[in-house]
């Protein structure tokens, strides 16, 4: 039989499922929470940090990410503050400047609130979100690529680089990747990357509170469209 | 415990090596911070040295003289972190990496004052927003050197001059005609030939041949090399 807890989340007291995660809580009660590491049917790594919450213990808050951090009895959350979306909006600043070159990233950084880039772009491939290496590892059991190397030298590589026997070439990687969305005004040269900022009218207000069932998303692949 | 740094570094260490005067100490390791002379009254304590901006750490203190910049020392231990990091979250992963980025961008002589701010920005949403204690830890040479030490990074900017005498790209290295009294020592430590001069002469530095390695300075027993 499935347990129950309440938990306040903006104010909010939610009826949440024992052992489900803040941010499947929230976004299935329609209080937005970008994310962009985490799929329903995989485990949580926290990696990407955009998900993060104000979660109050005995009045002090810290900061976590709400995709590892499970719903408990009179939990309280605040996932729209001022200092958190200005956290998320720097993250997403970081990464849009690391990999502007898809149209889910354009659209995460828009979602949180980014109007200019204050750092040099680069055209990085991969973002090291690890969609792609849950995808094999937990649902097809393949353990077909995996993370490889540490720091800035860390990337998503096949075993010793080959492409093994065990992947079935399913495509699961690929299209599970938010850098395979290209922007919608195509591919961006190195040298010519820019903010996209197009999609702007979608948004209600600067950054929504609530799901709107906002295009954006679809983009970066938001728990409500899967 | 509750002893002072001043005590630490003066009465137990005995002070700086040629009694140059002391600039700054660094606690607890790499991801320790900074502190000024005028903190050294502070007692060797977590909560204390926490409220500084710095902390306790592995325990180790490095104490830098007149002679250290503070930026080049922010970079030092950034490039050290930038190392260590895993590479999992994207904050420590890229926003260490951003801040080596800017920092590197003052030594060299193209910094601008808003990036002052940006990194400030940058290091506080580091600290807040990383997974683990490396980068929680990571921007405090950045936060404290900043907090205690911003005119030298805004003479870096502004002047675009190292207070300190140790950014390469900001300096230049002459000889001072008064002091030198043509002995000939820097013109054969000079490994890049930069050194030109007669005997018993004042020598002359080329700055189109000098590479700034600092070995004349070092070689020099009459203090005759001057960095500017």
């Amino acid at each position: 039989m499935l347990q129950y807890v309440n938990v306040s989340i903006d104010g909010a007291i939610i009826h949440a499922v024992k052992g489900t995660s803040v941010l499947d809580t929230a976004v299935e009660y329609g209080i937005c929470i970008p994310h962009l590491c985490h799929v329903p049917y995989l485990s949580d790594i926290g990696a990407c940090r955009l998900c993060i919450v104000e979660h109050v213990v005995n009045g002090r808050s810290e900061i976590t990410t709400s995709c590892t951090l499970n719903v408990e009895e009179g939990m309280v959350i605040l996932t729209n503050t001022d200092r958190i979306r200005k956290l998320r909006r720097n993250l997403a600043e970081l990464l849009v400047a690391q990999a502007p070159n898809s149209r889910a990233i354009q659209d995460i950084a828009l979602r949180c609130g980014v109007t200019e880039v204050r750092y040099p772009f680069r055209n990085d491939d991969c973002i090291l979100c690890g969609r792609c290496v849950r995808v094999c590892t937990e649902v097809w059991q393949a353990r077909a690529i995996g993370f490889v190397g540490r720091g800035k030298d860390r990337h998503i590589e096949y075993p010793f680089g080959v492409r093994p026997d065990f992947c079935k070439q399913c495509g699961n990687c690929i299209q599970i990747c938010p850098m395979t969305i290209t922007p919608c005004d195509g591919p961006m040269k190195p040298g010519e990357e820019y903010l996209c900022r197009k999609c702007e009218s979608q948004l209600m207000d600067e950054t929504p509170g609530s799901c709107s069932w906002c295009k954006l998303g679809e983009g970066f692949g938001c728990g409500r469209y899967v | 415990m509750g002893t002072s740094i001043r005590e630490v570094v003066f009465d137990i260490g005995g002070g700086a090596v040629n009694g140059n005067p002391i600039k700054a100490v660094q606690t607890g390791g790499p991801s320790g911070g900074c502190l000024p002379l005028d903190k050294f009254d502070l007692a060797v304590d977590f909560d204390v040295l926490a409220e500084a901006g710095s902390m306790v750490g592995s325990g180790g203190m490095v104490v830098m003289d007149e002679k250290t910049c503070m930026v080049d020392v922010a970079k030092y231990f950034l490039t050290f972190l930038q190392d260590e990091s895993c590479g999992k979250c994207l904050p420590c992963r890229v926003g260490v990496d951003r801040m080596l980025e800017i920092i590197t961008d003052i030594t060299e002589g193209r910094g601008r004052m808003e990036q002052l701010d940006l990194l400030e920005e940058l290091a506080d949403t580091v600290s807040q927003t990383a997974l683990c204690g490396l980068g929680k830890t990571a921007p405090n040479p950045v936060l404290s050197t900043l907090r205690y030490f911003r005119p030298e990074y805004e003479a870096h900017i502004k002047e675009k001059k190292c207070p300190a005498g140790v950014c390469k790209a900001l300096i230049s290295y002459s000889i001072d005609p008064d002091k030198c009294n043509g002995c000939g020592v820097c013109i054969r430590g000079c490994v890049h030939d930069a050194i030109t001069g007669e005997k018993k002469q004042p020598h002359v530095i080329d700055p189109q041949l000098c590479q700034k390695c600092g070995v004349c300075r070092s070689e020099c027993k009459f203090d005759a090399i001057l960095v500017t």
